[in-house]
């Protein structure tokens, strides 16, 4: 077989999903003996016009133009990696889909706001194919690399549909409940070896919600801890906020 | 004829470091909010000697987490390896929930067929267990499942008398310990009285909070199949999986092949899976065969108080109250198994 050439792209986002790519170290040097990386901002000044065998495409889908360049990528490319929560979920870019779209424009731009066009926030599957995910924010090494091999491969890989809880129990965490702190695990997916509270920090839910969470009981759980209700939406909303979509207007690929 | 030996508590710091010197040595270390790890140590001042429980159970030695079953290589055909992945191990200070959890493991693991990989790893791992002297909080119903005092499943068995360990051997392996080691005294008939006295005492301490008899459960969950109970748990329930996760006789695994970044050559392994898990009885085509949180929940517990009795004469509950210390919904299986008797006038 031809060596594959790969080519990333980004979006809306912060484009630390990108640098933990660049950061992956030795591993990464193994993928270039099996690849071709024909585009990469990042990490290279190199450009390719013509077409590729995987795009990795990084951040959220915000305005019209967006949608014309994921298009276009899309016709180029024979897979779609979709990685990092901007792209997967829409992530923290969803919390503008809070507001009216010209409250956000004036807020942003200024009172010129109407030259800059704008649309609610989408994951990249919400206008394009997407062949595979790579969920979190950032990514999660190990499991960016799993993906790519199932790519390079030609076999499906399944974001896990169980809790952050049981890789946190797999490593024998102390629970943040019993430390009397809230955590999104028990309701956002697995997959990341619950890097988060391995380090002493809670969840916040960057990989998305499992897909049938138990929403009421989580809420009840977290009002036990007398939190405010709107903080606690807040909480969940912080990176599910485009969640909404799937069932409303937005057609999914 | 039992044998008894001594252990003077001065002695145990030698113990531990000739021990772990030879192969790896694991006891319960604090983390800290009572809350307690088996983890590998090299002095005894790093054990944790009263302890609750601990996170996991030490059945992360026996089957492990993330376990590899075989090694594949597709450059030239289909060349397949089977892999054991093993240590030599000394497991200190098991209570006897934990032994009773272990030997249930044994019982499923021996059964046809064979898990080879589980019992040639169980055979390189030597047993001391601890006797408990108190009961370790209100979430723990051991005395019901008759696991408070020692059943066997142990190379050697600790109780703390005080200035000293009284231990029980009970296989070659222990033996071979007590040899080794040159650590240990013959136990005299005022030790063993005083061992007495203690178990004595806590027939007192341990006691069935139930108010009937366990043989009584099996005809308990014969009538509990529809009972408003599991919808009562299920809605609470977030699926986390915390409870099987922590369960020293959950054994569900799922299998999975890694593949290197040659795409060439790989591993399959076994991972631990959960009942609770929304996939774990999905099939081809969507289908799942417990999809409703309550029949997840109650699949749980009929694995703990139903069919394993039924197929092997034995509760897979060992009463180490680990479920519901970890249940951020706080679903406890005491209340749970209170409401059922309650509910279906068991006497």
């Amino acid at each position: 077989m031809k060596r594959p050439k790969i080519a990333f792209f980004d979006f809306a986002c912060c484009e630390g999903c990108q640098l933990q790519v660049a950061n992956i170290g030795e591993a990464l040097l193994d993928i270039l003996d099996i690849a071709d990386v024909v585009e990469f901002r990042e990490v290279m000044s190199e450009k390719w016009d013509q077409s590729f065998d995987i795009a990795v495409v990084e951040g959220s889908i915000t305005d019209h133009h967006a949608i014309e360049r994921i298009k276009m990528i899309r016709s180029r490319s024979k897979l779609l990696i979709a990685y990092g929560s901007c792209a997967t979920i829409g992530g923290i870019n969803g919390m503008k889909n809070n507001f009216e779209l010209d409250e956000i424009r004036k807020e942003v731009y200024g009172k010129d706001y109407k030259y800059f066009d704008t649309i609610k926030t989408m994951p990249v599957h919400h206008v394009v194919k997407v062949d595979y995910f790579v969920n979190g924010c950032p990514i999660y090494p190990p499991e960016f690399i799993t993906v790519l091999k199932a790519a390079l491969s030609g076999i499906p890989y399944d974001v896990p549909d169980k809790s952050v809880c049981i890789e946190c129990k797999f490593n024998e965490n102390i629970c943040m409940y019993e430390k009397g702190l809230t955590c999104m695990g028990p309701i956002t997916r697995a997959g990341c070896n619950s890097w988060c509270i391995n380090n002493g920090n809670i969840c916040y839910g960057c990989r998305g919600m499992v897909s049938n969470p138990n929403e009421k009981s989580a809420k009840d759980i977290l009002e036990k801890y007398k939190i405010d209700l709107n903080l606690i939406l807040n909480r969940i909303n912080m990176y599910n906020k485009c969640r909404e979509l799937e069932d409303n207007e937005q057609k999914r690929y | 004829m039992q044998i008894y030996k001594i252990l003077k508590k001065s002695n145990l710091d030698s113990l531990v470091s000739i021990l772990s010197k030879k192969q790896k040595f694991m006891a319960p270390v604090s983390k800290g909010l009572n809350k307690f790890a088996f983890e590998s140590v090299t002095s005894s001042k790093d054990i944790a000697l009263k302890y609750i429980p601990t996170i996991l159970a030490p059945k992360k030695y026996f089957m492990p987490q993330y376990e590899t079953l075989i090694e594949y290589d597709t450059k030239e055909g289909q060349n397949m390896k089977a892999v054991v992945e093993y240590e030599n191990m000394v497991l200190f200070a098991v209570h006897t929930c934990d032994l009773a959890g272990i030997q249930c493991l044994n019982i499923v693991f021996s059964d046809r067929p064979k898990d080879l990989n589980y019992l040639v790893r169980k055979n390189k791992i030597t047993i001391i267990g601890l006797e408990c002297n108190e009961v370790c909080d209100e979430y723990s119903t051991c005395a019901f499942m008759d696991n408070d005092l020692p059943n066997g499943g142990y190379d050697l068995f600790f109780t703390d008398l005080g200035e000293y360990f009284i231990v029980h051997v009970n296989t070659q392996m222990g033996d071979a310990i007590i040899n080794d080691t040159k650590l240990f005294e013959d136990a005299t008939v005022s030790h063993i009285n005083e061992l007495e006295k203690l178990r004595e005492k806590k027939r007192k301490l341990f006691i069935n909070q139930f108010g009937i008899d366990r043989q009584k459960i099996p005809e308990l969950f014969d009538k509990s199949k529809e009972s408003q109970i599991w919808d009562d748990i299920g809605n609470r329930c977030l699926s986390c999986g915390n409870c099987t996760n922590v369960c020293p006789t959950c054994y569900c695994f799922d299998v999975m092949d890694v593949q290197n970044l040659d795409l060439k050559t790989g591993k399959r392994i076994r991972v631990w899976d959960s009942c609770q898990n929304e996939t774990f009885a999905k099939v081809s085509g969507g289908e799942s065969f417990r999809e409703a949180r309550s029949d997840r929940k109650r699949h749980r517990f009929y694995r703990k108080f139903k069919y394993p009795v039924n197929r092997y004469s034995r509760f897979f509950c060992t009463g180490c109250g680990r479920c519901t210390r970890t249940c951020m919904a706080k679903i406890s299986l005491l209340e749970t198994l209170e409401l059922l008797i309650k509910e279906n006038k068991v006497k």
